[in-house]
């Protein structure tokens, strides 16, 4: 029977280890004989490297060795495209990927030059401030129009342009659909995204075990099992002899599913080497330049739309800012051309980007990996177009949600998982009416009213989104009735954080009926399971926990299956009950899970033939598309007009991720991805100089929101199951960040309405946005009654 | 980073020229300044030692290549330094004019600056670069006012 262990609260099976220190991260590994790197990395964004004088550092006491290009050999190679670009007609993609030191020129502030290995860190920063580099500097290149100037320095020469994609997708005709148009807006956006800035750094400690010939690589990574898999065809191990433990991860966000860092090809590379073990662990400065980032993009767009706000068609022109190299293929601009649609139902849309190549930190995924992008944009749209058409910000999303009875839905474009754009299921507008009961609307705007009297400002924003997430390809589980009774788990996905060790459990100790505190998760070593590909896209809950809950099925029938004989009944005649197995008919007959593990795994006697030992199963799970996950979110703010200062008084999220698993984990993850996204909105910014130096590359001026700016997130759930999944589930690790930059735009023109403010850029800042307010000018102010009925 | 300003010496135009050709008084008036030599025509190299708010003092050397001299009236400075935490380029231009009780000079420069110094430092670039500048007139002034005096003592 059920004990509702999915959808409840337990406590987490891995706080008491977090919470009394005794959770192992990279950089609490020591190792007899260890050394420590340090890496020589380009000052110049742009520059061909003439010289690398490592003299004075190798003469220095406790240098075990540094290493530049040359001495990689053959080893020196540049890394592997990880997502190769959809199959889109006519699409254009020029591959460049990251190297794993610098060889004869560097192509951003930061890449890695040379290595330094050194008996201590401090030894190895210092010898690491020895080497000299000789440069000479290039033109740096960092706009993005700029960039594709036909006289624009060229960052990747053997590809002549700095173009690195263009993609052109359309789904109906929107030329067609703009002519039957009563009001066409047409606008240029800005949406720039920071740094991932995970709690704990990125680290690699490797060792070699000459005995054995193994490798054992510790790694920060999201996806183990493919570092292992590319470490061993590199360095000619068999994968085997690989084992890549990624224990527990200090938040990931995206850029640690990277994959081939420098540091990763290098730190095992070295051990091998040297005989003797090695770590690197990134300092907070390094990783502004070492590890990927998110960053601008600029959107020509333009909306179609009926007299009575229907939505016509979206037509999108973006440019795309992947960095230096372009690893990660199109993931990320893919990921803002396909959200853009939201929840509406837009007959026609075309979008085109262009991905660039610039002298920056390489672009890869970050939280919403793009998908903040798309949805600025379609909400600002929708908002600039509600002012003109009359309506309420939230009376034209109303007027333009799929209707719940279309799914699934499909639009004729790619989907980052190459299969056409699918909504499995999902319901809108109830969402927003939630939303709109929880802020309080009437009330709102009557105190909004009284407080202009007092000459304070608050206004209110309401918007919509949806997420694609819980792709493919697989992951995969093994569940294990061990002797003692206790549920043994494993899965080969990395864990940053998410909650894995609890909402795996609780997902078969639902189905074994055990208690989730019985039920022992093990994630990120390869050792433990080798098959899958690694946490990302908000699919972990979703993949794999589909893949917990159909090994927990198979080892349930094997449980029932050994009990009924051992208990000398049919199988249909036994039932599980808190760790046994009882007669149905006669519940005092029962035996524990624990002795039916030593039934079945015989010291004496045969095994059952046509069974297996063991009450043991393993299954994996795929995925025929990703499930759509939804929201809205809304949030009430007072602006400063006279300082730009805006504080976030209400965040409200309405979010349907499907069948809640762990509903306190579910809000964990929101109310996180809100702290997120507010950075984005208002906080964060990555600024480069126009010499491609990153200009606060330090928690000082790279300002993160603090407790005080982030409320608490009011949150209510809707759960529209996947059909996709033996769960429902959809994924929400991302979900919080998504929209939050367009919510706080809206909020802030809200709270202005005397003024023609039109915020078609994110991030804003309290400077940022007093210039906007200097340059917007007054308009006579229009009361709610004279807006079109709600 | 753009530096500029102006500063009047109370001193004739060739004299100030003078000073700021040579590498000693250079030397003597450049904060933080290790060694600085004359190693060819105009060009002068050296060794300064500064540090930029959380970034740790450390040494840069530094080459400066004096271009477009037109004696006393103007000049143009490459510079160009490195050190383990960044480097500078760029290129300023001096003017000097006589005004009334001594020689204004002009100066502007546009300098790039690069790596730890830049991202972590860049806050306090512009009032570092006004400080060292600020630093580097009154020693100038000083050599000037003693170069005069000694000329007067020196008079028959």
């Amino acid at each position: 029977m059920s004990r509702g262990h999915v959808g409840s609260s337990p406590v987490r099976n891995e706080d008491r280890r977090l919470l009394t220190g005794n959770a192992l991260f990279v950089d609490d590994v020591h190792l007899d004989g260890m050394l420590h790197v340090a890496f020589v990395r380009s000052d110049h964004a742009h520059a061909l490297i003439l010289g690398v004088d490592t003299a004075a550092a190798l003469a220095r006491p406790g240098v075990a060795a540094v290493i530049t290009a040359e001495m990689l050999g053959d080893y020196w190679q540049p890394g592997p495209l990880l997502v190769p670009p959809p199959p889109v007609e006519g699409l254009v993609f020029n591959q460049a990927s990251q190297v794993p030191l610098a060889r004869d020129r560097v192509r951003h502030v930061g890449e890695a030059i040379a290595m330094v290995i050194a008996e201590s860190r401090y030894l190895a920063e210092d010898a690491a401030a020895d080497v000299m580099v000789e440069y000479e500097p290039l033109d740096p290149v960092v706009d993005l129009e700029a960039a594709l100037a036909p006289d624009a320095p060229v960052i990747h020469p053997q590809l002549g342009t700095n173009l690195a994609a263009h993609v052109a997708q359309r789904h109906g005709d929107y030329e067609e659909a703009k002519k039957g148009a009563e009001l066409v807006i047409n606008r240029r956006f800005h949406y720039d995204r920071g740094a991932a800035a995970a709690m704990e750094n990125r680290a690699v400690v490797a060792r070699w075990d000459a005995r054995a010939e193994e490798l054992t690589v510790w790694d920060t990574t999201q996806a183990p099992i493919p570092i292992r898999n590319g470490l061993a065809r590199m360095l000619g191990l068999l994968e085997s002899q690989v084992r890549v433990v990624a224990p527990y991860v200090g938040g990931g966000f995206g850029p640690k599913i990277m994959m081939f860092y420098p540091e990763e090809v290098l730190v095992p590379w070295a051990a091998m080497r040297l005989g003797r073990p090695v770590k690197w662990a990134e300092d907070r400065q390094e990783n502004f330049f070492a590890t990927t980032q998110e960053r601008s993009q600029i959107h020509d767009a333009e909306i179609a739309l009926s007299r009575d706000g229907k939505i016509l068609g979206v037509r999108d022109f973006f440019f795309h800012d992947t960095g230096a190299y372009d690893p990660y293929g199109l993931t990320v601009p893919i990921n803002s051309q396909c959200t853009l649609l939201g929840p509406y139902d837009v007959p026609a849309y075309h979008s085109e980007f262009r991905a660039v190549f610039t002298n920056t930190v390489t672009v890869t995924p970050v939280r919403g990996a793009g998908r903040q992008h798309g949805v600025f944009v379609m909400e600002r749209l929708l908002d600039i177009a509600a002012r003109e058409l009359g309506l309420t910000p939230h009376e034209i999303r109303r007027r333009n949600y799929l209707r719940e009875d279309v799914f699934p839905h499909t639009f004729q474009i790619l989907f980052q998982d190459f299969a056409p754009l699918y909504y499995d299921s999902g319901n809108y507008a109830p969402a927003l009416e939630a939303a709109l009961d929880i802020v309080g609307r009437d009330e709102f705007r009557r105190e909004q009213a009284r407080l202009r009297e007092e000459g304070r400002f608050i206004g209110m924003g309401i918007v919509s989104y949806v997420e694609g997430t819980g792709i493919g390809p697989y992951e995969g589980a093994r569940v294990t009735v061990e002797p003692s009774g206790r549920v043994r788990v494993a899965t080969g996905l990395g864990t940053q954080g998410q909650g894995h060790y609890t909402a795996f459990a609780q997902i078969v100790a639902e189905v074994l009926d055990v208690d989730v505190s019985d039920v022992h998760v093990v994630t990120g070593d390869t050792r433990e399971f080798g098959w899958g590909t690694g946490t990302f896209a908000s699919r972990g809950a979703v993949v794999a926990g589909s893949a917990c809950h159909e090994a927990a099925l198979s080892v349930r029938g094997k449980v029932l299956g050994v009990g009924a004989r051992v208990l000398g009944v049919e199988p249909h005649e036994v039932e599980l009950e808190r760790g046994t197995v009882r007669v149905i008919a006669d519940p005092s007959r029962s035996i524990t899970f624990g002795q039916l593990a030593g039934h079945a795994n015989p010291l004496r006697g045969a095994v059952v033939p046509g069974t297996e030992p063991g009450l043991e199963a393993t299954a994996y799970f795929g995925p025929d598309h990703g499930s759509t996950a939804s929201g809205v979110h809304a949030m009430v703010v007072e602006v400063d007009p006279d300082t730009g200062m805006v504080r976030i008084d209400r965040y409200v999220v309405v979010h349907d991720c499907g069948k809640l698993i762990n509903p306190v984990i579910v809000a964990g993850q929101v109310q996180g991805g809100v702290a997120h996204g507010i950075g984005n909105a208002f906080y964060e910014k990555l600024v480069y100089d126009e010499g491609g130096q990153l200009m606060n590359a330090s928690f000082a001026d790279y300002l993160l929101p603090t407790a005080l700016d982030v409320p608490r997130v009011e949150m209510a759930h809707r759960e529209t199951a996947a059909p996709l999944n033996p769960l429902g589930l959809k994924g929400v690790g991302e979900a919080g960040c998504i929209p939050t930059g367009a919510v706080f735009a809206q909020a802030v023109e809200d709270a202005l309405p005397h003024l023609a403010l039109e915020i078609r850029e994110i991030p804003l800042s309290p400077n940022r946005l007093w210039e906007l307010l200097r340059e917007a000018r007054p308009v006579p102010l229009k009361s709610d009654e004279a807006l079109a009925a709600d | 980073m753009i530096v500029d300003g102006e500063h009047t010496f109370p001193g004739p135009r060739q004299t100030v020229w003078d000073l700021l050709q040579d590498p000693e008084v250079l030397a003597k008036a450049m904060p933080g300044a290790r060694k600085l030599h004359l190693t060819g025509d105009g060009v002068y190299e050296g060794v300064i030692r500064i540090g930029v708010g959380p970034v740790t003092a450390a040494e840069w050397t530094l080459k400066v290549t004096l271009a477009d001299r037109v004696p006393p009236a103007s000049y143009v400075m490459h510079v160009e330094g490195k050190g383990a935490l960044g480097f500078t380029r760029g290129q300023a231009t001096v003017k000097l004019d006589e005004v009334e009780g001594g020689t204004k000079m002009s100066y502007r420069a546009d300098l790039a600056v690069g790596g730890k110094v830049a991202g972590v430092g860049q806050r306090l670039l512009d009032q570092v670069a006004r400080m060292v500048t600020r630093q580097g007139l009154d020693a100038l002034n000083k050599e000037l006012e003693a170069r005069l005096a000694a000329r007067v003592d020196a008079a028959p």
